[in-house]
């Protein structure tokens, strides 16, 4: 970690001077995807590399710096920058980040004055690296020992970078883009409930029309905001934004569709719409694959046993719960199926069914209820609407409505 | 030993940081298409399935399960 043998002081030395020159050059030339690349310590270019190499030689490059009007100018973020690049190189990534962070709240000073949006790239180079280059050195303070709290300290950056792209100029479309970023720090962080203020801004700021905004960042707000109505169970919501990130991403990216998939399937199901096996397998979201069966069915024991043997699964993406519920709809098939079944014997009696019968039909699934509770979980049919029809209580017969007994969901959720 | 221990306990934590969904950055320019050809994903669905057909195996077996023995009560 210490001698670069390589590497004389004149090498070194030629190497920085390079770097200076380029990033000089690629601001008075305005030339966003060269300042991009030269921001961007996690890409380990061999370029960069060396460069850390040649600043852990030469050790002074702060002198160098100050050599020339070109770039003494950008002296706060080069200093730092380099700082960071020598630490990341050394594997020091808490000092790396500590100097990233300083770097890049210079190179927001400069940006601010910049009038025009020529360096959204390069910020969105910066806003990228600082999660990441955060990331690690969250992974070092844990395996250290020590809290984790960088991570959240690059959210704060964000917010702030957010808040120098919330004004009326081009700079505005840089929003989404550092709000995807701000969203995957709060993912994982798990402290989702900070999203709330980036998504009010970009959905009610006048500044913002959301058309104007990249492609590629429309996908993945609405992928993340998707997720979000799924936690809150608004369904018809997490339908129109998952479904949106599906039509509009890029089909080649298949782990990013996958990923859409896993969560707008069981939004798919609450609404009564089933994924055909083809997308099941091509993405490989088996786990569902017997979810859908038991509502296809009405096979209650298929259903539980789904749950069960993916329980951790489906715990982990927060969609358990969600999945669940589908339970009343199994049992309105089932009792549907009861009622086909009866009316194929006699047609006359078929609208009357004898909770006995459901209780019979229950234990064969493995499921022990007695009347009282099948009558209670007939009762929770008929008032979410899933069953038309009344009770005989007498005579523990439920009496179906002649007319459409069995409402179909038609894209909308159960009613809770 | 004190050590691995020490890691071994941070682990839950650095777990609990983790977002197995994170969605992949696509690249800065990357552009595509919005409609494939053949078998699209947005064409996946079905919402007519809840038919009322019985033919199916699980149907028949509920058919005979509820015949058994229906003179018992």
């Amino acid at each position: 970690m210490a001698a670069y043998p390589g590497m004389s002081m004149g090498e070194a030395h030629r190497r920085i001077t390079e770097y200076l020159n380029r990033f000089s050059d690629a601001v008075s030339n305005q030339d966003a995807a060269s300042l991009r690349f030269l921001l961007s310590l996690s890409s380990n270019s061999p370029f960069l590399l060396s460069l850390a190499d040649a600043l852990n030689t030469f050790q002074d490059s702060g002198r160098l710096i100050k050599h020339s009007d070109h770039y003494s100018q950008f002296s706060d973020i080069l200093f730092n920058l380099f700082r960071s690049l020598q630490t990341y190189r050394l594997g020091n990534l808490f000092d790396s980040y500590q100097a990233f962070e300083k770097a890049a709240n210079a190179f927001i000073q400069e940006f601010r004055n910049w009038e025009s949006a020529w360096a959204l790239e390069a910020l969105y180079a910066l806003a990228y690296e600082i999660r990441v280059l955060a990331e690690r050195a969250d992974r070092e303070l844990a395996s250290n020992g020590k809290s984790p709290e960088k991570l959240k300290a690059a959210g704060s950056f964000l917010m702030k970078v957010f808040g120098v792209l919330a004004g009326k100029g081009p700079k505005r479309v840089g929003a989404l883009y550092v709000t995807c970023q701000l969203f995957k720090v709060y993912f994982k962080l798990g402290t989702v409930h900070l999203c709330r203020s980036v998504i009010r801004s970009i959905e009610t700021a006048r500044i913002f029309d959301f058309e104007e905004f990249p492609k590629r960042d429309k996908v993945t707000y609405m992928y993340y905001t998707g997720r979000l109505e799924v936690f809150n169970e608004n369904f018809p919501a997490a339908d129109n934004k998952l479904s949106y990130a599906l039509t509009h991403c890029n089909p080649r990216r298949e782990a990013n569709i996958r990923m859409i998939l896993k969560y707008l399937i069981p939004v798919k199901l609450s609404i009564g719409i089933l994924p055909k096996d083809w997308l099941l397998e091509k993405y490989n979201l088996v786990e569902y694959r017997d979810v859908v069966q038991a509502l296809r069915r009405g096979d209650l024991r298929l259903l539980r046993r789904a749950l069960q043997e993916h329980e951790d699964r489906f715990l982990r993406s927060g969609v358990f719960l969600v999945l669940e519920k589908l339970e009343l709809q199994v049992y309105q098939r089932l009792v549907k199926k009861i009622y086909i079944i009866q009316k194929q014997k006699d047609p006359t009696k078929a609208h009357q069914v004898k909770l006995e019968v459901i209780v019979k039909a229950l234990k064969w699934l493995e499921m022990d209820m007695d009347v009282d509770e099948v009558e209670c979980i007939m009762s929770i049919l008929i008032y979410k609407n899933l069953v038309k029809g009344y009770f005989a209580h007498k005579s523990k017969v439920v009496v179906l409505s002649k007319q459409d007994p069995f409402p179909k969901l038609n894209g909308k959720p159960v009613n809770s | 030993m004190e050590k691995d221990a020490k890691v071994a306990a941070e682990d839950p934590k650095v777990d609990l940081f983790e977002d197995d969904d994170e969605f992949e950055e696509f690249e800065i320019n990357e552009e595509w298409e919005d409609k494939e050809e053949g078998k699209d994903t947005t064409q996946q669905w079905e919402d007519d399935w809840d038919d009322d057909d019985v033919n199916d195996d699980f149907s028949l077996h509920l058919k005979k399960e509820l015949e058994s023995n229906t003179e018992k009560s």
